[in-house]
């Protein structure tokens, strides 16, 4: 089936995720759509599998427009979308999350199902028990489930998304060799991603997107600078990292062991200098999280030692650490970071400290004018922070870090972020290293972890990596560590 | 210009709100046979129609409002302080108690008084305390601690009146022996309402928007209650602040009780806190928390309870029936926010 | 927000529950007396007047109005009931009279309020007359009647205006009426004493105070003589214990139950209850005795009509009569004639049970049988005669002397008994 999508265009807001984008892929071709975070490529994906619609726009199947509404209206079409997260329902068997989504009658025949999974399960090698619960799997055999069941639904075009973030290396092969496979028989393979080296192992063409625009395409041979130039429109050089040097350790983690319900931490060390970035990899749920939480004081360790400027925090409570400099931005911003039904300015005065019994609110006022306009925040000093857009509650949060700090700590800075936002908060933060504050942070995106990190820590199931450096360490060795080899 | 069509909406709502209340209350007077103009009539009359009836409203409103004050702060901190019954009951007991010590002394009237509002203050902090550590350190929920708190004062207060300060000889619900003139709060010549307990009153509800509108404790009380978590990683200690609001409110609560003691009953009395906490609970939700109406509610709310003391003399009915109206107001408002927060969300998508 | 609807709903509920109850309150319109009284004054008093239709210009009778304040329901059975009908009864017999009232007058019905407030309603809703009934309204009344000192002013079973008494407050214009119910529980002790076969009567009584340790020792000296003159036994053999439950009625974990204390009576041999509290759970548990099998009667109290709960083993009720009371004060405001008094009245002994001058009365009950019936009406006729069982010697429950040998107690002493009397059982002050 060959599929064309023609001049769409989509826009969120003021955002424009996609400006005018056409496309046309032929039956049996690996399509690769490459590009930074927040391009515009997961938009358009979405267009075409259903989960949005586009604001103009055709899509083109064998030459015929059609009209996809909602999901389900895609895979009548052939046209299956494997998410970034796996959508399937985790406290089920195999064989009934297959049976999601399939129009098989009220009174589902499991044994056929069971019988043609296997037949499929056959063909490329993979090996799932249609009895096993979905929440026992591994990222990458949720992500063969998934193909399975969207090929026994009758996709014929298969669009994955971020498909090789958190699986295994032998995953990740396995999955190159299915989707080859699925494009010998001629299906129409979509694969995006912002990871150079996997496009370009995989993909028969690759269309680059920067800022929610087609920018190009590319036929192979690739040209790595090439392809980097039109992602990011200039040359990047990691060397732009600003390190400062003859600089006393500010943390010194000694033998540090953490536990909670989920996890165990063992003897985790690491010694952070003054200005420097430290980066947390891991899958979500790897340990990262209760680390970076026992650094701001918000956990006890069970053991080990912990010191910031040479003063022993272990044990201390939490204003403690905060008093000695240490500040924490935590992920979920409405739930940990910001106070629902508070304004801007109310914010920061309670960031700062307390002066006197009385607020004075004309005093605060002018502040958080000052902060808006310096921080960028698209708001007033009456808006309430709920009111505010991911980025600007992001900015809001940075905001409030009292100035100087020793120690900054940061989950996710930039996830959910568009890529501008996403660059203006790391030049603040680079900024803060200027002024040798530390910044240990949790990324999910690789790439952000190495492009902005001096070291890396990575987590896998509560063990810790030795710091690596990040300039010499590149995306496959990364990824190899998440999934546990290496340990 | 959306903002001034949305408050127009909300004040809208508001008024359909008690609208349904009305109706609702009517409906319920038809069903007992009552007639509701006349009903409504008595009730008015029965609290504005005169001086002295003024002046009742007053009495009423003062501890209500002191109630409200305390309320105010414990709902700033995302706290259900349903003990506060409790609270104004151990302010009249430690009242109570300060005077009996104190009124065979050669002390002075004034300072005993003085001190009685100190000791309910006392008292009040001690029981609203319990409450707060039950909460913060025993991890049970404030309002299941504050209603058994509310068992065990009304409890303690009948065993005080039955037994160690029954009056000679005699037990009675009417309470504890009357105290003498002089330790009464002065009252207005001919009226029962005293000028002190006024000042109190409008004192308290004073301080209490203060807090809340221009200190940082207040802002801070708020970010407790608005978002405990994000407050705490903001660097303030939860706890101590929930704590804070407790003492305060019990600080309030006792100091309604001492009012009650001091310038009501002039005794203890079995149920000394005349139910002024609950209704209270409804006055803050009925202002959804905004300080500067309590005033205004707890006054109209006392003097739907005064005025209807008219209905069983002149109707024969229960003046329960005012509480039946003030339970549908907080009802139907609450629920008329349901509806325009459901309508609004759908506007905006 | 989870939270506030579930309070919401509360209140909801709540409101409901009240609602639900407002029927029986309007009940009270439909009393047949009652709506008469409440709209035309002149009409009831129209029919009242045999006269009317022969004279030509009978001038409608001016309008009074009286107020009361009752501390239990109108219908209580019981002691509120009994002046409520009282009140009735003036509106019968005194032209133009009408009765406002309010019932549950005590803080924890009427919460936020005082008597004395509450008393206010009233004359602004032009009573001319205020009657408090109950001993808990003793402070409020004087403080009414000191704050309106040109208001007549009644306190029913106080002591405030008896000079003689130790709580005497000078008031211009207050009084204090009461029955000498004494005589009514010397009755049902002689009717307890004429019935037992164990010879053990249990006397349920409420809180422990003057009034009601002179009431238990009458109960004691009317079955003590009884025993003695007509059943013709031994007095030492006669077991009269009381258990007091702490209060007027059943409080849920604080009073006694009375339930339990009736029912601890009968199983331990008392095979008589008579009770001092205000509501029935001695006459209901002793007909649930009887219909077990066993031997068992009760005396109730305060209500003419009490023993209607449980017929068969009632012996009777003494109760009070408090019409023919209030009639007279109620005439006395009229004719401007009401001063400040103290009266504590004898029953009518021409005819203890005439509604319309015995304030205090005995009506026998079914269970009392023919022979014991007749042995009560000589005891009555001999009370009647000038018998005064409040005569020496007479020791208190410790042994000290109260009246030495032929010395008659005087009014003081007897309201103020300051002990149970000797031969008696059960606890003569409350426990600190």
């Amino acid at each position: 089936m060959n599929v064309e999508l023609v001049h769409i265009h989509k826009s969120f807001g003021a955002v424009h995720a996609n400006n005018d984008i056409s496309i046309s892929i032929k039956s049996g071709v690996i399509q690769g759509i490459l590009g930074e975070n927040g391009a515009g490529k997961s938009t358009l994906m979405k267009v075409l599998s259903g989960f949005i619609q586009a604001d103009s726009g055709d899509i083109l199947l064998d030459g015929k427009a059609v009209h996809i509404g909602t999901p389900s209206d895609a895979i009548k079409h052939g046209i299956g979308m494997l998410h970034q997260d796996p959508l399937d329902f985790p406290p089920m068997k195999i064989v009934d999350n297959m049976l999601i989504g399939h129009d098989g009658g009220l009174f589902p025949n499991r044994r056929e199902v069971s019988k043609s999974l296997k037949e499929l399960q056959a063909q490329f090698g993979f090996n799932l028990d249609p009895e096993a619960y979905v929440d026992g799997l591994t990222v990458g055999e949720r992500q063969q489930l998934e193909i399975l069941r969207l090929l026994w639904l009758g996709a014929q075009i298969l669009i994955l998304d971020e498909p090789t973030t958190g699986i295994s290396a032998s995953q990740k092969a396995k999955l190159f060799e299915t989707l080859k496979k699925l494009a010998e028989q001629g299906m129409v393979i979509i694969f995006v991603s912002h990871k150079l080296e996997d496009v370009e192992g995989l993909c028969h063409k690759i269309a680059v997107f920067r800022q929610g625009s087609l920018v190009g395409e590319a036929a192979p041979p690739y040209n790595t600078d090439n392809l980097v130039e039109m992602m990011f429109g200039k040359v990047i050089s990691l060397d732009e990292k600003t390190r400062l040097e003859n600089c006393e350790p500010a943390v010194e983690v000694t033998n540090l062991s953490i536990e909670d319900n989920r996890i165990q931490i063992r003897n985790a060390n690491l010694t952070v200098n003054c200005g420097e970035v430290i980066g947390l990899a891991g899958m979500e749920g790897s340990g990262q999280r209760q680390f970076l939480r026992t650094l701001a004081g918000l956990m006890r360790p069970v053991g080990g030692d912990l010191r910031l400027g040479g003063k022993r925090l272990t044990g201390k409570p939490y204003h403690s650490f905060q008093d000695a400099g240490i500040s924490y931005v935590p992920a979920s911003r409405m739930e940990e970071g910001l106070i629902p039904g508070l304004s801007i300015t109310e914010h920061f005065i309670l960031s700062e400290g307390q002066s006197g019994f009385f607020i004075d609110r004309e005093k605060a006022v002018t502040i958080s004018r000052e902060r808006i306009n310096t921080f960028n925040i698209k708001g007033e000093p009456v808006t309430r922070v709920e009111a505010l857009s991911g980025g600007n509650q992001q900015r809001a949060l940075l905001a409030m870090l009292r100035t100087p700090l020793r120690l900054l700590l940061l989950e996710h800075p930039t996830r959910g972020l568009d890529i501008e936002s996403s660059i203006w908060i790391w030049s603040q933060l680079k900024d803060r290293c200027r002024q040798k504050t530390c910044i240990v942070f949790i990324s999910a995106d690789l790439e952000e972890v190495l492009h902005y990190s001096d070291r890396i820590l990575v987590f896998y199931n509560g063990k810790v990596s030795q710091p690596l450096d990040a300039a010499a360490t590149t995306v496959d060795q990364l990824g190899q560590l998440i999934g546990g080899k290496g340990f | 210009m959306l903002n001034k069509s949305s408050a127009g909406f909300k004040f809208g709502f508001q008024i359909l709100a008690i609208v349904a209340a009305l109706i609702f209350t009517t409906v319920v007077m038809l069903l007992a046979k009552a007639p509701p103009l006349e009903a409504y009539k008595l009730i008015f009359t029965g609290s504005v129609g005169s001086i002295g009836k003024i002046s009742d409203v007053i009495v009423a409103w003062i501890p209500l409002l002191l109630a409200t004050s305390g309320l105010l702060l414990t709902f700033a901190a995302g706290l259900w302080n349903i003990g506060i019954e409790g609270q104004i009951t151990l302010g009249a007991i430690f009242t109570t108690w300060a005077l009996r010590l104190l009124q065979d002394t050669s002390m002075s009237p004034t300072l005993i008084i003085l001190i009685g509002f100190l000791a309910g203050i006392l008292g009040g902090m001690i029981w609203a305390s319990l409450t707060g550590l039950l909460k913060i350190y025993g991890g049970v929920n404030e309002i299941f601690g504050g209603l058994g708190l509310n068992f065990v004062a009304t409890a303690l207060t009948i065993w005080l009146i039955f037994g160690p300060w029954k009056r000679p000889g005699v037990g009675s619900m009417s309470g504890t022996v009357p105290f003498d003139n002089l330790l009464w709060l002065p009252q207005v010549e001919g009226l029962r309402m005293s000028w002190w307990s006024l000042g109190i009153g409008l004192i308290g509800i004073a301080i209490v928007y203060l807090i809340l509108q221009g200190t940082y404790f207040g802002l801070r009380l708020k970010a407790v209650g608005k978002n405990g978590r994000a407050a705490f990683v903001i660097g303030i200690p939860t706890g101590k602040y929930m704590m804070s609001a407790f003492f305060i409110c019990g600080a309030f609560a006792g100091l309604a009780g001492a009012t009650q003691v001091l310038a009501v009953y002039h005794r203890l009395i079995p149920a000394i806190s005349s139910g002024y906490g609950f209704l209270g609970l409804m006055v803050a939700m009925l202002i959804n928390y905004q300080a500067l109406w309590a005033a205004p509610v707890a006054l109209f709310f006392a003097a739907l309870n005064i005025g209807s003391i008219q209905l069983p003399i002149v109707l024969k009915l229960d003046s329960t029936l005012s509480g039946v109206l003030q339970g549908a107001l907080v009802l139907f408002v609450l629920m008329m926010d349901g509806v325009r927060r459901r309508l609004t969300a759908k506007k905006v998508k | 927000m989870k939270r506030l609807w579930l309070f919401a709903s509360l209140l909801l509920v709540a409101a409901l529950l009240l609602a639900a109850c407002q029927p029986a309150a309007p009940a009270a319109t439909e009393e047949p007396a009652a709506p008469a009284a409440t709209d035309v004054p002149a009409a009831p008093a129209a029919t009242d007047v045999p006269a009317a239709p022969v004279a030509t210009d009978v001038p409608a009778p001016e309008e009074f109005i009286f107020g009361m304040l009752l501390v239990g329901p109108y219908n209580d059975h019981g002691y509120s009931q009994a002046h409520y009908e009282g009140g009735l009864y003036v509106e019968e017999n005194l032209p133009g009279a009408k009765m406002i009232y309010i019932d549950k007058v005590n803080s924890a019905d009427r919460p936020g309020t005082t008597p004395a407030q509450l008393a206010e309603d009233l004359l602004s809703k032009g009573a001319k007359l205020i009657i408090f009934n109950s001993d808990d309204m003793k402070d409020a009344a004087v403080e009414f009647a000191q704050a309106h000192p040109d208001v007549p002013t009644i306190h029913a079973s106080g002591d405030s205006s008896w000079k003689d008494g130790v709580n005497y407050v000078e008031m211009p214009l207050f009084g204090n009426s009461f029955g000498r119910m004494e005589y009514g529980k010397m009755i049902a002790g002689c009717a307890a004493a004429l019935t037992t076969k164990t010879g053990q009567v249990g006397y349920l009584g409420p809180l422990i105070n003057d009034e009601t340790r002179r009431l238990a020792s009458s109960a004691y000296l009317g079955a003590k003589y009884c025993y003695e003159n007509y059943a013709g036994k031994s007095a030492a053999d006669l077991k009269f214990k009381v258990t007091w439950i702490g209060f007027w009625f059943n409080i849920p974990g604080f009073t006694s139950d009375p339930t339990q204390v009736a029912d601890d009576f009968l199983n331990s041999g008392y095979d008589v209850v008579i009770s001092g509290i205000d509501t029935t759970e001695g006459l209901v548990q002793a007909g649930k005795a009887k219909a077990a099998g066993k031997d068992a009667w009760a005396v109730p109290y305060d209500y003419v009509a009490a023993c209607e709960e449980s017929k068969d083993v009632c012996l009777g009720v003494p109760y009070f009569n408090w019409g023919p009371v209030y009639l007279k004060q109620a005439q006395a405001v009229k004719d401007g004639t009401f001063a400040s008094y103290f009266e504590w009245l004898a029953p009518d002994w021409t005819d203890i049970n005439n509604v319309d001058t015995s304030p205090v009365g005995f009506q026998k009950g079914a269970a009392l049988s023919a022979e014991a019936a007749t042995s009560l009406d000589a005891f009555i006729a001999e009370l009647a005669g000038g018998l005064n069982l409040w005569t020496g010697p007479l020791n208190l429950q410790d042994g000290t002397a109260y009246l030495a040998d032929g010395e008659v107690a005087t009014d003081v002493q007897v309201w103020y008994l300051p002990q149970l009397l000797e031969g008696m059982e059960g606890q003569s002050v409350s426990a600190q």
